[in-house]
């Protein structure tokens, strides 16, 4: 069986190697981009099963990574979660309308975070079944 | 931006960025040991380790409700 694999999007290195611990921790396979060009080669090169998206990034922020994915249709049923230091107010709004499976602000708990993943990793699988 | 020239609209954001971002490494690092994802600890170490992420959830309460304008659940 494949190893599912998770895409975290941060530009603070502390969160990504906390966040890699932790998901490696519950069988999933890390990858790690710092800012919205790495996570753009990264979901395009390695295909996620998902995406935790932070929304402040270098080089054009999560809102950019996620139209780009939404544009892409090899990648739009890539599920994202969105983490966050930012705000509420205009932000969690826009990314669940941007298409966002669910939006935390940090800091998450991680069981939280981690049913977040296991429900939208089962939507997506089974809109994928549906499809076919 | 420097903290002196950043106008004052901007401050909550800018609080809200970077105090939750601290906050997020303390309690992921403190739940990764009290977990034991880096090795088994004393009693002794977990009492304490779980008093820091208490009071980092006090924190987080906090901020949820002087930046937000929520509150969650300690």
């Amino acid at each position: 069986m494949d190893t599912t694999k998770i895409l975290v999007v941060d530009d603070n290195p502390t969160i990504r190697k906390g966040l890699g611990v932790r998901l490696r921790a519950s069988g999933y396979e890390v990858l790690f981009a710092g800012d919205a060009v790495a996570a753009t080669a990264a979901l395009v090169t390695d295909r996620p099963d998902l995406v935790i998206l932070d929304l402040g990034l270098p080089c054009g922020d999560g809102f950019v990574v996620m139209e780009r994915l939404s544009n892409n249709d090899r990648l739009a049923n890539i599920p994202v979660i969105v983490l966050t230091g930012r705000e509420l107010a205009g932000n969690r709004d826009r990314a669940l309308e941007a298409g966002a499976a669910a939006f935390f602000q940090k800091p998450v708990e991680d069981r939280n975070l981690l049913y977040a993943i296991r429900k939208a990793l089962d939507n997506s699988r089974g809109e994928l079944r549906f499809d076919e | 931006m420097t903290k002196a020239t950043r106008p004052s609209s901007e401050l909550p954001a800018y609080l809200s960025h970077e105090l939750r971002n601290a906050l997020a490494c303390i309690q992921q690092f403190g739940n990764i040991l009290i977990d034991g994802l880096a090795g088994e600890l004393s009693g002794e170490q977990r009492e304490y380790i779980g008093i820091m992420l208490e009071n980092a959830s006090k924190i987080r309460s906090v901020l949820d409700s002087a930046l937000d304008g929520t509150e969650r659940p300690l």
